[in-house]
Formats: structure tokens, sequence, C-alpha cells
């Protein structure tokens, strides 16, 4: 019996290709309040979400040097919700003058059974932790607002400590890759909310020590 | 001075007090010095009021020992004419005091000899006119002095107040264009950019995904003339709104018979909705929500034209201009037209004659289809949509099922909203239009056939796609007696489901004819139950019934039966037939 034709090109198109423009930024937890009218003001009119979300790392080593890293997360609040798998890539370096850090993003919905399969893949958790927090959306942004907690016995998702005394907000965009308009609406949305946050583009490589 | 060392010079008071003893010891005991009072007592001792400048006129008032002085100053005052004493500076004082108490005398002493009038009496002075002539001019200009000055202050006064007043009411339409604009925030979406203020009034907060910006611009109303009055209405501010959003518009739906050529489409007349301006709304919260209508109405109808051209249906819709055209039944026409008039076309408008003509627009579908937009927007920001967890994509909860639940295709595509607006719009008129066609069906046959009374029930809470009525035949006197017939209808999109009441169910499709048929089918068999009854009656009543017969004739049904009635204890044989006939065109059964 042959085996069935295995493509070895590349996927492209669908979601595969998919960009995520993202910003980022902090606030203490006494500005919070403040932070959250302003957002419910400036977002789509609808209830405020809040969500507890559980995350974890996950990192294959490989033979060469950077690390393939996968997060896995699920919701604590809808436990019947399927997890969430994310793949993010390097952020590209195009030019300066973009406003926010694009990275390619890949996200997949998957069922319960998420952390077994990965072990079974060879992957490794890296690290886990609790996020809390509250969500809003503008046309295609999503603002969360989150706090992250860390776990300090692995796997009990009820023992957790807060990591800093501040709030974790992030400005996230999912599009096609190749649209540059979204950078300067979500650079446009970010001068509303100064001077209470200055969200802005942290680029990740540049964090580690 | 120049020279040797300066001298030092020390200057002591003389005025030594004068030694009034001197003790046995030594210490000299002084008189005390002489107060103030004491001292000017001293010194108005020395003054003479007796002797006065004038005491030489008044010699005779003036007593013997003054005269003396009188003279002895007299002499003294010739001498000494230069000489300046101490005592002169009280000599206007003592000179005055002295004039005083003289005018006082003689007041007082006339006084008290006109009080006794025997020897002074007063009289009244005639005014002489010629003497008060400069005096009055004096007081004329006297007085216009006066009242100049006072004029003045009342001016100065007055221009103040005025200045005022102007600079208040310039504070206050400054201080109203503030509290407009605070109202105009507590309703509308406003946001500054630059100098300009923009606003928002799009539904796109509210779950839109039109693609039409819908901003407006806030400006200051300052074509105000201050010295002209200010007008009723006036505003300090102003809305300026996209020029394609200008007037107002409406959907109109409505059903009419088919029109025999179709290349007689045209635009649909517009004609412009009397707009009820309620006097405690704002000009600008008016012009706002024409506007944000408009928007809704052009959302509304793009929607219903690229539905109307993507779904496929066995007769295609057509799309012209601002209509849309669909036919819900053979020979009838449902027309969805966008109706926009802008603010120019107010002077054409008022020359249509198409103002008072209804035009059979049927309004509780323009209703419906704004109501089913607007749940459209709540669906977009139902927190359905919302992801959990909160890194996930928008996106609908159920369809991010699929992948872990391996739904195949039929199963993800029943996930996604099956029924477009257009779709279900033309639902809804098609039910409106069966139902109002039933009602007119049954009243007409309540209306035409007088033996058995139809009776029309209909319930009042209806859905939008299913309405039901209860129809009873009943005939006039024997509704206790024999059940009526009840038939329940249920009107559906396009059948008619027909209940009757001994459980019969039948379906009777959207055709005029076939209501009418079966409806007629039923009347008939109202006389044939009263005649059961009868019949049934009567056989109770009988010993013996040899026989009963009915036939039905063509207007009705006749029958005949025989009884033997027997009594006492011979037997009579009597007949007796009884033949009914009774039709369903005469109100009653007639016995004969």
């Amino acid at each position: 019996m042959e085996a069935p034709p295995v493509t070895v090109m590349p996927v492209t198109g669908g979601t595969i290709n998919m960009m995520e423009y993202l910003l980022q930024g902090s606030v203490l937890d006494q500005a919070l309040d403040s932070l959250l009218h302003r957002l419910r003001g400036l977002c789509d009119s609808m209830e405020p979400e809040t969500f507890t979300d559980h995350e974890l790392v996950y990192l294959l080593k490989g033979q060469q040097g950077n690390p393939f890293i996968l997060r896995a997360r699920r919701s604590l609040s809808h436990p019947n919700t399927p997890w969430h798998l994310r793949y993010l890539g390097q952020p590209e370096v195009g030019d300066k003058s973009r406003h926010a850090l694009v990275r390619n993003c890949v996200d997949v919905a998957t069922s319960h059974s998420l952390p077994e399969f990965l072990n079974e893949m060879g992957f490794r958790m890296d690290h886990e932790f609790v996020a809390t927090g509250h969500m809003f959306r503008k046309g295609a942004m999503k603002i969360v607002v989150s706090k992250l907690s860390r776990i300090l016995v692995p796997g009990n998702t009820e023992n957790t400590e807060r990591l800093s005394l501040s709030y974790l907000v992030e400005l996230s965009v999912l599009a096609p890759a190749g649209q540059d308009t979204v950078s300067e609406d979500m650079r446009s949305f970010a001068e509303q909310l100064k001077p209470l946050i200055h969200l802005e583009k942290i680029d990740p490589s540049k964090q580690r020590h | 001075m120049s020279g040797g060392p300066a001298v030092r010079v020390s200057i002591e008071s003389s005025c030594e007090k004068q030694v009034q003893e001197v003790a046995l010891d030594g210490t000299e005991t002084y008189v005390p010095p002489l107060s103030m009072s004491q001292n000017l007592a001293k010194l108005a001792q020395r003054i003479d009021f007796s002797q006065g400048s004038d005491s030489e006129e008044d010699g005779a008032e003036g007593e013997p020992r003054d005269r003396e002085w009188g003279k002895q100053e007299q002499e003294e005052e010739e001498g000494t004419v230069k000489f300046q004493p101490s005592l002169w500076p009280w000599d206007s004082v003592r000179n005055n005091l002295r004039s005083a108490l003289t005018e006082m005398c003689v007041l007082y002493d006339v006084l008290s000899v006109v009080k006794e009038k025997k020897y002074m009496a007063l009289d009244p002075v005639s005014q002489d006119p010629t003497a008060g002539k400069t005096p009055q001019v004096f007081q004329l200009i006297s007085k216009k002095k006066s009242l100049a000055i006072a004029a003045q202050l009342l001016v100065k006064g007055a221009e103040k107040l005025s200045k005022s007043v102007t600079e208040n009411q310039e504070n206050r339409r400054q201080r109203d264009f503030n509290s407009e604009l605070l109202r105009l925030r507590s309703q509308w979406k406003l946001r500054k950019v630059g100098d300009k203020i923009l606003g928002d009034l799009s539904y796109r907060s509210a779950g839109s995904l039109f693609p039409h910006h819908g901003t407006f611009e806030v400006i200051k109303n300052t074509d105000i003339d201050l010295d002209k009055k200010i007008p009723e209405d006036y505003c300090p501010l102003d809305v300026l709104i996209p020029s394609d959003l200008d007037g107002s518009a409406y959907i109109k739906v409505s059903i009419q018979k088919q029109a025999p050529d179709i290349g007689d489409l045209g635009t649909v007349n517009l004609f412009r909705r009397p707009q009820k301006n309620k006097g405690s709304m704002q000009p600008w919260h008016v012009k706002l929500e024409a506007a944000q209508n408009v928007l809704l109405c052009k959302e509304i109808f793009a929607q219903l034209s690229r539905e109307a051209v993507q779904i496929k249906s066995q007769i295609p819709h057509i799309v012209v201009k601002n209509q849309i055209i669909s036919q819900p039944f053979p020979g009838l026409q449902l027309s969805i037209s966008l109706c926009h008039s802008t603010s120019g076309e107010k002077k054409n408008n008022r020359a249509s004659p198409e103002k008072s003509k209804p035009d059979n627009h049927l309004y509780v579908l323009e209703h419906n289809l704004h109501q089913m937009m607007r749940e459209f927007h709540k669906q977009q920001l139902s927190s359905v949509v919302m992801p959990h967890p909160a890194t996930a994509p928008f996106g609908h909860k159920r369809l991010r099922l699929a992948g872990p639940l391996a739904y195949d295709k039929t199963e993800i595509s029943n996930l996604q909203q099956s029924e477009g607006l257009l779709e279900k719009i033309i639902k809804q008129a098609k039910h409106i239009f069966l139902r109002s066609r039933t009602a007119r069906t049954i009243d007409s046959l309540a209306s035409r056939i007088e033996d058995p009374q139809i009776q029309a029930h209909w319930s009042n809470i209806n859905d939008v796609y299913e309405s039901s009525v209860k129809v009873l035949i009943t005939s006039q006197g024997y509704e206790q007696i024999c059940k009526s017939i009840q038939l329940q209808l249920n009107i559906g999109v396009e059948q008619i489901r027909v209940v009757h009441r001994d459980g019969r169910v039948i379906t009777l499709s959207h055709q005029e004819q076939e209501l009418q048929d079966f409806l007629l089918s039923q009347v008939p068999q109202l006389p044939s139950k009263v005649f059961n009854f009868w019949s049934s009656f009567l056989a109770v009543r009988s010993k013996s019934c040899r026989r009963a017969t009915s036939s039905r004739t063509p207007s009705g049904a006749t029958s005949e039966g025989r009884t033997k009635r027997s009594t006492g204890a011979r037997w009579r044989d009597e007949t007796s037939s009884t033949r009914w006939s009774c039709s369903w065109l005469h109100s009653l059964p007639v016995l004969r």
C-alpha cells in the first residue's frame, strides 16, 4: 500500500498567515478603576466581561538554539469551552515607524486533552500562571486588562500568589498580513488612553537579560 | 560754621516750676503746673466779654463798669494799635459770642412781645414780584445746575448698568454654549480632534458593520445679532451632519397586485412624512436623530439589496434604484423601497398630491425591519462573541467548537445564520397577506349566509409567522342544544391548518377559493345536526316508531316519520306523520 501523498510545501493561506498587532502597558492597582471607566466609555457598549484563565507555556527544545514555544490556555470561569493553543512567531523587523508590535500568530481551538497531547509530542511545560481581569472590544481591537498570578503548587489553580501590584494591559488586533492601517487605528486608540496609561510596543526579545 | 571743634549748645527749658516751700530737710515742693483746662480757664478769665469792637455803639446796653473799661480800652487801642497782646486771638471769639448773645436777646424779646399780641403782631409780608426776579433766575440756574449734576450721576449709573447687562448676556451666551455642549455630550458621543469637536452618530459602537463613518461636527452658532432681539428658538450650538444623511428617510413596504408591465418600475414617489418636532427637544437633537434614522434606513436597505442579489430563490428578486421587488405569492408583488427626502426637496414635495394617500404602506413591516436590524446589531455585540479564554480570536462560540468536536460541513452550515433579513421580511409579509385574506373570506361568507351564523374569534396574541382564529357556525336558538361546529384555523406563512372539533386536521393551501369551499362545505352540516336532534327527541317520545326516513334534497333535508300512539285500554291505531324539511336558506326548521 502506498502511503497517501503528503505535501511537503508549507501551508499558506487560511489562518496561518494571521498577524497579531500588539501594544502593551501597565497600570497600578489604584488606577484600575479609572482605566476601566475610560475603557467602558471608549469601547463598544457591552457588559464588561471578566475572565479567569490558566495558561501553560510549553517548550520544545530542539538541537538548534531557540526552543519552540507553544501556549496552551484554558478558561477557569467557563470550564466547558475548548482549550486554546497559540503559537507566536518572532516580531517582524519591518520599518521602525510601525507603531505596534507585529508577529505571526496561529490560533487553534482544541479539546481538553491538550496537555497530554503536548506531553506526548515531546513538549515540556516551562511555566504556568493564572490571569484574571477584564476584556473589552472595539471593532476588531481587543483590550485585555489582566492580573497575573503565580501558581505555587503545580496543577493547583486555587493556590495563587500575585506577581505584582499592577495590571497588564494589552491592545491587540488579529488581521491578515499586509494591513498596515491597523496599527494606525491602534495608535489613535492608544492616544485616547493617555495619560492614564501609555501603551507602547515592547519587543520581548529585548527584554531578555 | 567753620572753625574749631563744634560747640555743644544745650537748650534747657527755663520754665521752672515755682517753688512753693522748701522743707527743713531741703526738699523743694513745687507748685504743680496748671493743667490744660486750668490754663484755659485762666486765659479765659483774662478776656473781658463786656469789651467788644461794637461796644461803643451799644453803649446804652452796656454796664457802667464796662463803659469805663470801654473808654480805657479805646485809649489803649489807639495807643497800642500796632501791638497785639495775647488777648487779641480771643478777640474774634469774644466778639462773635457777644454778638450772638445780643441777637438771641433781641429775638427772645421780640418773641415775648409778639406773644402778647398787644404791642406787636405778625403779618405775612407780600412778595414783591419785581423784587424776586433776579432771585428766580438765579434759582432757575441753580436748579438747572443741580439737575444737571443729578442727571449726570444717573446717566453714569445707567451706563454702568447697561454695560454689565450686556456683559452678562455675553457671559450667558458663552455659558449657554458650554451648557448646551454638556447636554449634547450627555446624549451623544463626542471627541475633540485638534480644535474641532467631532461626534459619532453611527451604530458602530452598538454592533453595526455598516462602513459609514457617521461623523458630525459641533460648531458655535455665531450668526447672532446682539442688537436685534434674540429669537425664541435660538441655540448657541449647531451641528453639521454629513451631506448624505441630510433630511429624513423611511422604508416603505407595500403589497400590491402584480404590476402588468415590469418596465414600469421607477423611483418610488417620495413623500415627506410630517415631522413632529416636539418643542421640548433641542434642534440639534432632532437633526441628529433624523440623520441617525437615515443611516439606519440606508443600512437596512443595503443589507436587503445585498441579500436580494446573493440569495438564490425560485423567483428572483429585482433590485431597481431604491426599490426591491419580490413575489411572495403568484399574482402578488411585495415592494420594499427606501424613501429618502433631503431638505432641499421640501418645495417639490409640497406640490405633490401624494400626501393624503396612505398608499397601503405596511407600517408593521417597516417597524419589524428596524427591529430586526437592531437585533442583528445586538447579536454582533453579544457576550457569546467574547472569547473564553481571553486570547482566543473573536468569533461565534459554537464555531470554535467545530474543531475540537469535529463538525462536518453540514453541521457547520447549520451553525451559520440561516435566514437573512430579506427572507424574514418576505415570510412576514406572506403571513400578513394570508391573514388579511382569510379574514376577508370569512367576513364575506358571514355576511352572505344568514341561516347558520358564522362567527370568527381572532386571538389577540399572535406570532409574526402564525395567527389563529376560531370559527363558530351556530344556528339561532340551537346554540346550547346541539354543539355548534367549531373550527380552529391556524394561519401560517403559506398554509392554513384547520382543526375540527372532532379531531380532524385538514391543511389548506393559500388559495382563497379553497378556504371558501371548505367553509361552505361545513355550513350545511349544522341543519343536519339540528334535524338529528329533533328526530332523536321525537323518537324518545313515541312508544314505537315505525319508520323515520330522512332524505337529503338539493336545498336541505327532509324527513318523514310515522309514529303510533296508543292510549288507554283499546288500541287505537293512530298514525301521525311528521314531515320536516329544513334547508339552509331558511331561518327555522319548518314543522309540518
